[in-house]
């Protein structure tokens, strides 16, 4: 047993025998790796140990007691919802205590207020399906239906639909956190009432502790408890159809409608985008990677490549799909009229409506994030950038460019500039890049890439999302703050002295540099200095 | 075998390694497919998960723990072996993996059972008892054999010769009679003549769920020849387990194709199907029940046939030649509901999770006979949702499914009716 018996025992007492476990053959199924996000890859190999122990608690009193007492013997821990974020979620030190919150699965819906109070157990999918059912939803992340909804909505947690609803963290509402000393912290309309209708509070907005851009990673406590806002839908049901795997959401189109353009060129469907805003019409909008086309037509990783082998740089650099989500919220009619503005804008631009079929599999209820690793086994999204419209195109393009010098190891795409869309009615301009690559070959110019997108954007002065947790923050702090890396850190000290909880997020990108022998000729700015762990 | 030459057979566990060194925690395995997710309730399709809950129970875990054990990184303990057999192997993980990957997770968790033999460390004990009752008695009870066709009811006369031999199964021939029973009515009603084997022996379902390979061989190869033995162009039964074992796991151990095996093999509910439809079979009489169908594994998901396959794995993990992967899209998921649905009175209900989404009752591949508690925990969780829906039965197409729901109706103290569908055609045709 890797944690005292001593510290096991009064483990177990807090949460009952059948739900703590120290057997290696338990703890060897929590490990990140090797398939899975980010995985493969060195952060994975060198940042990453089993548990020493697991434990599931199911309520937030518990949660406390744990963590009081991971303080009291010096235990290491790291909060778990349902594991999907690849090695970042995982224990990174050995002995580390793995808080396994999938128990934490409780659910209430105030169909009045139109807010959902979700434990970290809960599922997107599932609250998908219970906003739905009343008349309500929710945008569904990227990171895909099978994600924890909290640890989703202080993460990313963003989609096409963005473009209609906006960023996560506005959906955040009262909040509950046991901070790493097992302190109780109450945000929101919770701090001075039982109930979590709104997100502000008292006092500065506690929020920033959990995200800052992208959230920390739970390196500063636990959320047990969230409310999160739902917003009003239409009224007509998405018929699920089809057997596995062709299962989908059949839409009624006279309310919700698909519809898939090409345009002239990549300013035009940014154009289009701007467009679409101005005139408040659409509930989604995004340009895909290509290849994702590929991957919706594939039956298998076999034929994926017989489609996309067939793609070039030619047919790639001349070929922009364009993907608007229709819904109309209050009636019919804005269905028609919000149609007949889009073909206009769309006529206009010099674009052309294409055959879309009248169903969703990947954005409402399913967002098929999983399918991403059909075609080479190894996928990350090395960046996120949320800025202006105008600076994500150019973001795109330049990562592109940056990519051809790491293809191979990284999957050919024929200069594709990965997915831009419009967020917040047109206000913001989201790029994300996403890499692909055979995790069976050596993957150190993946992991060289990475990095390489860091100073990238410190470069060419893109806003990335990833600054803290996903890159060395020795590096971007500098470069971004100038100060910010100290102010991270300071933070982290106060919250969490005896740097217990997560350890060594929001380090762990540094100290993977520093202990990956092929990742040394790429450091070039100062060491933090790394605190001794418990 | 991560590249290089791979094949799809079980005995090889390195034929797996990429499979369990790709799995991606999506836990897709888990949860019911997300386009169809009911909500908060009722919202995973893994039994072992869901009891268990830690994820070295899921799909996820045993890919990591299996991967160790190929690697030699974990030594076998109890809650490995645990791991490995509390485990129904009904093959939701392996449909819910391949909705968006090609990932062989059902293979790989028989070929870590059958690495668990040959390492001297499985099956369970419960489950050499039964292997024993197999190979001397050649029934898994352990009931006497010259007891075996005592189900035979009187007044019907198998022919000594006919296409159709219905292959009665170990359940239905010592613990559900009327299973047997019920189906040989029916076929003399439909005026099909049907033989039975001279000398039936276990299908050895068991023996190879649990891992038992070799046992499981010898079994499949003495079987198929008795059946060639008799002629017959088709092989009946009314077992969805005998189903799956004739159908897909005896030309899984021989390395044949399903195809050429030399006879058909079909369940009951399909034949009947193809009755009712040619107009052949009547259902006259009035069923008046507010029923729920429980999709059986081994008819629905795990039932496509085998066609064996080997090749190379390249680069980014392509093989070649051509893999058809089995996805469970070809089950028996509609013959039965257009069955019940034609029968008068009957008004059929859908369970929550249905097809390849529907959660096991708990009872197959080694589970009841090591795990009792376990398979029972299952059959009551799956009896919840029959309830959540208002039905006053539950329909099955195996006797393992009716026994285990009845066992736990029992238990529950329920109102429920627990039926097999031959009862009910039975029932919808008998004047």
């Amino acid at each position: 047993m890797a944690i005292s018996k001593e510290a096991y025992k009064g483990l177990e007492a807090i949460v009952g025998a059948e739900y703590i476990s120290a057997d290696p053959v338990v703890c060897e199924g929590y490990r990140a790796g090797p398939g899975g996000y980010e995985c493969g890859l060195g952060y994975e190999r060198v940042m990453t140990k089993i548990p020493g122990c697991v434990i599931m608690p199911r309520t937030t009193e518990e949660v406390q007691k744990i963590v009081r007492l991971c303080n009291r013997y010096k235990v290491p821990f790291v909060p778990y919802s349902t594991g999907w974020y690849g090695p970042r979620s995982h224990c990174h030190v050995a002995d580390e205590l793995l808080v396994d919150l999938k128990r934490m699965n409780d659910f209430e819906i105030d169909e009045e207020h139109l807010y959902a109070v979700v434990g970290p157990g809960i599922i997107y999918s599932q609250l998908q399906e219970e906003a739905m059912r009343r008349g309500m939803y929710i945008v569904i992340g990227g990171g895909g239906a099978q994600v924890s909804a909290i640890a989703n909505m202080i993460g990313d947690g963003w989609s096409p639909l963005s473009y209609r609803v906006g960023l996560p963290h506005r959906r955040i509402l009262g909040t509950e956190l046991v901070l790493p000393d097992g302190e109780l912290v109450l945000m929101g309309s919770l701090a001075v009432q039982d109930d979590p209708f709104w997100g502000e509070g008292l006092g500065p907005d506690l929020r920033g502790l959990l995200r800052g851009f992208t959230g920390l990673r739970g390196c500063l406590g636990i959320v047990t408890k969230m409310a999160i806002k739902l917003l009003p839908f239409q009224p007509e049901r998405l018929e699920p159809t089809g057997i596995s795997p062709n299962t989908t959401l059949q839409l009624p189109t006279s309310r919700v409608k698909w519809i898939n353009f090409t345009m002239p060129s990549k300013d035009a469907m940014r154009q289009a985008m701007f467009e679409m805003a101005k005139a408040e019409i659409g509930g989604g909008v995004t340009k895909v990677p290509i290849f994702w086309r590929a991957i919706a037509k594939a039956r298998s990783k076999e034929e994926y490549w017989e489609l996309w082998s067939q793609e070039s740089e030619e047919t790639i650099s001349s070929f922009h799909l364009l993907r608007v989500l229709l819904i109309a919220f209050t009636s019919e009619e804005q269905m028609e009229y919000e149609e007949q503005v889009l073909t206009d804008i769309i006529t206009e631009i010099g674009g052309e409506a294409r055959r879309t079929r009248p169903s969703d599999e990947s954005w409402f209820k399913n967002a098929d994030s999983a399918g991403m690793w059909l075609m080479c086994g190894g996928y990350v999204s090395v960046d996120y950038v949320i800025e202006t419209l105008e600076h994500a195109i150019p973001h795109g393009e330049n990562y592109a460019k940056l990519k051809r010098n790491y293809t191979p190891p990284l999957m050919p795409d024929y200069g594709d500039p990965g997915w831009f869309q419009s967020f917040e009615l047109g206000h913001q301009g989201y790029s994300e890049f996403l890499v692909y690559w055979d995790p069976d070959e050596n993957s150190d110019g993946v992991d060289h890439f990475y990095l390489e997108t860091s100073k990238e954007n410190i470069r060419k002065r893109f806003y990335t999302s990833l600054l803290g947790p996903h890159q060395p923050l020795y590096l971007t702090g500098p470069a971004y703050g100038p100060n910010y890396h100290k102010w991270l850190l300071k933070v982290k000290d106060e919250f969490d002295p005896k740097f217990i909880c997560h350890p060594p997020v929001p380090l762990a990108h540094d100290e993977f540099v520093e202990r990956a022998e092929w990742m040394k000729p790429m450091k070039d700015w100062e060491s933090p200095e790394i605190k001794p762990r418990p | 075998m991560l590249k290089g030459k791979v094949s799809l057979d079980v005995t090889q566990l390195d034929n797996f390694e990429y499979d369990m060194s790709k799995c991606i925690k999506c836990k897709g395995c888990t949860w019911v497919d997300h386009i169809y997710m009911p909500g908060v309730t009722f919202s995973t399709r893994c039994p072992s998960a869901t009891k268990y809950l830690f994820d070295s129970y899921g799909a996820y875990g045993k890919m990591r723990i299996g991967l160790a054990m190929l690697e030699g990184r974990l030594d076998y303990s109890d809650e490995l072996l645990k791991i490995l057999y509390a485990c129904t192997l009904c093959g939701a993980c392996d449909v819910g993996c391949k909705r968006n990957l090609d990932l062989e997770i059902e293979l790989t968790l028989e070929a870590l059972r059958i690495k668990a033999v040959r390492d001297g460390k499985g099956p369970m004990p419960q489950h050499k008892k039964v292997a024993q009752n197999i190979l001397t008695k050649h029934n898994r009870f352990g009931s006497p054999h010259q007891n075996r066709n005592k189900w035979l009811p009187a007044g019907i006369k198998p022919s000594p010769k006919a296409e159709v031999l219905y292959f009665v199964g170990c359940s239905a021939s010592y613990t559900s009679p009327e299973i047997a029973q019920a189906t040989v009515k029916i076929l003399n009603a439909s005026g099909t003549p049907f033989m039975l084997m001279p000398d039936e022996w276990c299908c050895g379902n068991v023996l190879y769920s649990v891992g038992m390979i070799d046992e499981a061989r010898e079994l499949a190869r003495r079987n198929i020849e008795a059946v060639k033995k008799t002629g017959a162009k088709t092989l009946l039964l009314s077992c969805a387990e005998g189903y799956r074992m004739w159908k897909v796991d005896y030309p899984k151990l021989l390395n044949i194709s399903t195809a050429d095996l030399g006879f058909k093999v079909v369940h009951l509910v399909e034949y009947v199907d193809e009755l009712i439809k040619k107009g052949t079979l009547k259902l006259a009489n009035r069923v008046n029940l507010r029923l729920t169908y429980h999709d059986s594994c081994s008819l629905s998901r795990l039932s496509e046939p085998w066609v064996p396959w080997q090749g190379e794995r390249g680069q980014w993990g392509m093989v070649s030649p051509t893999l058809e992967r089995r996805r469970g899209t070809n089950g028996v998921y509609q013959p039965p509901r257009d069955i019940l649905k034609a029968i008068p009175g009957v008004e059929l209900v859908e369970m929550i999770r249905m097809r390849e989404n529907a959660f096991c009752c708990g009872a197959g591949r080694g589970t009841k006979e090591a795990f009792p508690d376990f398979a029972l925990w299952a059959a009551k969780h799956r009896l919840e949702e029959v309830k959540a829906v208002g039905a006053e039965a539950v329909v099955a197409t195996c006797p393992w499914c009716k026994e285990n729901f009845a066992q736990a109706v029992s238990q529950n103290g329920d109102k429920l009716k627990v039926f097999d569908i031959s009862e009910l055609i039975l029932a919808a045709i008998s004047g």
